[in-house]
């Protein structure tokens, strides 16, 4: 496979990422917390308690900071008439070809968060997988969505 | 044919065993928990009333049973309750499939599958009991389109002429026998025995166990391994039967857009596979036959059957070298090219060792902290994982030609898949930090089967060669 792809998703991804990973870190933040005020009834060392908030500061830097600025940079894809070249992955990077031909239908996406950044989610499935293309502005999507459903129309093979 | 019938009545017969087949165990054990109760007359009387209520319900769902074919569909219209009406239209019917149980062939009738394309169940269609004649009959009517009927007395002549035309292959008692005592299915018999056994148990009278039992104790070890040395055999050769009736008659026939596999000593089975749901053709060596030369060929099909097994065996045993002449006559679309595989790099040995040896690894690390008397025993275990993984290295390939794409693989098996350039729906290609300063990529393909889609690939390979597969995928390379 040559070079990456050219395309970057919206740079306001990382901003979405960062939300969404910050609300789900609320709960074991909820729960370091919460511990604190058992300590206070059953007769244990605070010192679990601060050891767990110490681990969860680093894994809040972790999932909050680093990793969606990662994954935002590895995140690439671009289309060809007769193919979608999609790169993603933090640790691992995989580089995925879809050929048009094999396109079964493309999703457009938009949860809460997406929305307020004015992002969406594409997702592009053949009859086997299903691939996604997370965070573009959401008229990148929109226009996106139909040329790859006005391109998957070119061939009718069986499956 | 135009006016709507109903199954054969045997029908019904089928319909109570397959209600009392699901509900064996709650009745069994209902009698034998309540045996020598007071209330086990009520009980029995109740199980009584219960399965004459079955009966009666079958054999009303039989009375509504009724199929058709009118014009270019066939009609069933079904329903004790709920009246269900449904209309499968010929274009849509991808194969039909005739199975002949042992109570089938009893009455000489047959079970007819209609499949569609989608892999839902339900928008199949299942006869299941009409007369042979009827059954074949459906099927010559179904198979050909624009209403271009035949009628039913000409079918014998046609099918004799078209056996003079088409190509087939059988396979003989003795290679079943080859691969029944290759099969390795004495584990599944064995299983099934410690099942058999625990659920008998209790029914054996206390003393004739323990007598068995004190008995067994008696006896010298030479005499307690030549019993098990019996049973095992006696295990094996029960493999052994099961292959040869399951696989007995065997016999693949090539029309011009379909397989047709009849197989089956007892319960005889008649399968088509269009080509065109053909999504991939495997090669599968196990490790006991792999040394003896031994494969099994299969195909990856899409829709149909769902999910109970995957892949649809095309010929249950045949030689290395056969396997080229077969398809040859078979299946000349998957021309095996040449077996001039490219391998995987000697520098991803460590990747693929690690792998296999995880959790030996694991448990040699709990060993180690509980019980240390033993530390050799998983230390040989990860040994031998290692050496599987370096096995598997050496398996692992790919090749490809101008529309091909051949990927070889083990986990305890060689496993080779060939691919249609345009049977692949898509093509990853993988790398770590570490891989990417090794210039090795990890390279998966994937095919839609009539499961849930199948990954196949390579691990590990050289960068270049990935970059070479992937290019092949590629239709832009292809135009420019």
């Amino acid at each position: 496979m040559r070079e990456a792809p050219k395309n970057r998703i919206a740079k306001d991804a990382i901003k979405a990422w960062r939300l969404s990973a910050a609300l789900v870190m609320l709960v074991p933040w909820g729960l370091a917390i919460a511990s604190f005020f058992l300590v206070h009834f059953i007769e244990v060392t605070y010192w679990y308690s601060i050891s767990a908030v110490a681990l969860l500061i680093v894994v809040t830097y972790f999932m909050v900071v680093i990793v969606p600025k990662i994954r935002w940079r590895r995140w690439r894809y671009e289309l060809f008439e007769q193919e979608i070249y999609i790169q993603h992955g933090i640790l691992v990077v995989s580089r995925t070809l879809v050929p048009m031909i094999r396109v079964q239908h493309v999703d457009t996406k938009q949860g809460p968060i997406l929305k307020r950044y004015r992002l969406s989610n594409l997702t592009i499935s053949t009859a086997a997988t299903v691939h996604e293309i997370p965070a573009l502005p959401e008229k990148e999507a929109a226009d996106l969505r139909d040329q790859i459903s006005e391109l998957a129309r070119v061939d009718e093979d069986d499956v | 044919m135009s006016n709507p019938k109903r199954l054969h009545p045997a029908a019904v017969i089928f319909r109570v065993i397959s209600i009392l087949r699901n509900l064996i165990f709650v009745i069994g054990a209902t009698i034998i928990a309540t045996m020598g109760n007071d209330f086990f007359n009520y009980i029995a009387l109740g199980i009584a009333g219960l399965i004459s209520l079955f009966i009666i319900t079958s054999v009303i769902e039989w009375f509504r049973f009724r199929y058709s074919v009118v014009g270019d569909e066939l009609r069933i219209e079904q329903g004790l309750i709920v009246r269900k009406k449904r209309y499968i239209s010929k274009n849509r019917v991808q194969s039909i499939d005739l199975t002949q149980g042992v109570i089938h062939r009893l009455f000489n009738l047959t079970k007819v599958q209609i499949e569609t394309a989608g892999s839902d169940l339900s928008t199949d269609a299942s006869l299941s009991a009409v007369t042979l004649e009827e059954g074949q009959a459906l099927r010559n009517e179904l198979k050909y389109h624009n209403g271009e009927t035949v009628e039913s007395e000409y079918i014998d002549e046609t099918e004799q002429e078209e056996e003079q035309h088409y190509t087939k292959e059988t396979i003989s008692t003795k290679r079943l026998v080859i691969a029944g005592s290759t099969s390795g299915s004495i584990g599944v018999i064995i299983g099934l025995f410690i099942v058999l056994f625990s659920e008998v148990e209790r029914f054996i009278p206390t003393h004739v166990y323990d007598d068995a039992m004190s008995w067994f104790l008696t006896q010298t070890i030479s005499v307690l391994m030549v019993l098990a040395l019996i049973v095992l055999i006696f295990l094996w050769v029960l493999g052994i039967l099961g292959t040869v009736i399951k696989y007995g008659n065997f016999e693949i026939t090539r029309y011009e857009d379909e397989l047709y596999i009849t197989r089956g000593l007892l319960e005889k089975k008649q399968v088509t596979i269009p080509l065109k749901r053909i999504q991939a053709l495997g090669i599968k060596e196990s490790m006991v036959r792999q040394p003896l030369g031994f494969a099994t060929l299969y195909v990856e099909i899409a829709g149909g059957e769902g999910g109970q097994n995957a892949r649809t065996f095309i010929f249950p045993i045949l030689k290395r070298n056969e396997v080229t002449p077969f398809l040859e006559k078979i299946l000349p679309e998957y021309q095996l090219v040449a077996n001039e595989f490219t391998g995987v790099p000697n520098r991803s040995a460590p990747y693929y060792m690690l792998r296999a040896s995880f959790l030996p690894i694991i448990v040699l690390i709990v060993t180690l902290i509980f019980a240390t008397d033993f530390w050799y025993l998983p230390f040989v275990l990860i040994l031998l994982a290692m050496s599987l993984g370096w096995w598997r290295m050496k398996t692992a390939g790919y090749c490809i030609d101008q529309d091909h794409l051949i990927f070889r693989s083990r986990d305890f098996s060689k496993d080779t898949i060939m691919m249609k350039h345009n049977r692949v729906q898509s093509i990853q290609l993988r790398q770590t930090l570490l891989h990417r300063k090794q210039r090795i990529a990890t390279v998966q393909s994937s095919i839609l089967n009539n499961f849930a889609g199948r990954h196949a690939g390579v691990r590990e390979l050289d960068f270049e060669h990935a970059k070479r597969i992937t290019d092949w995928y590629s239709l832009q390379k292809r135009i420019f």
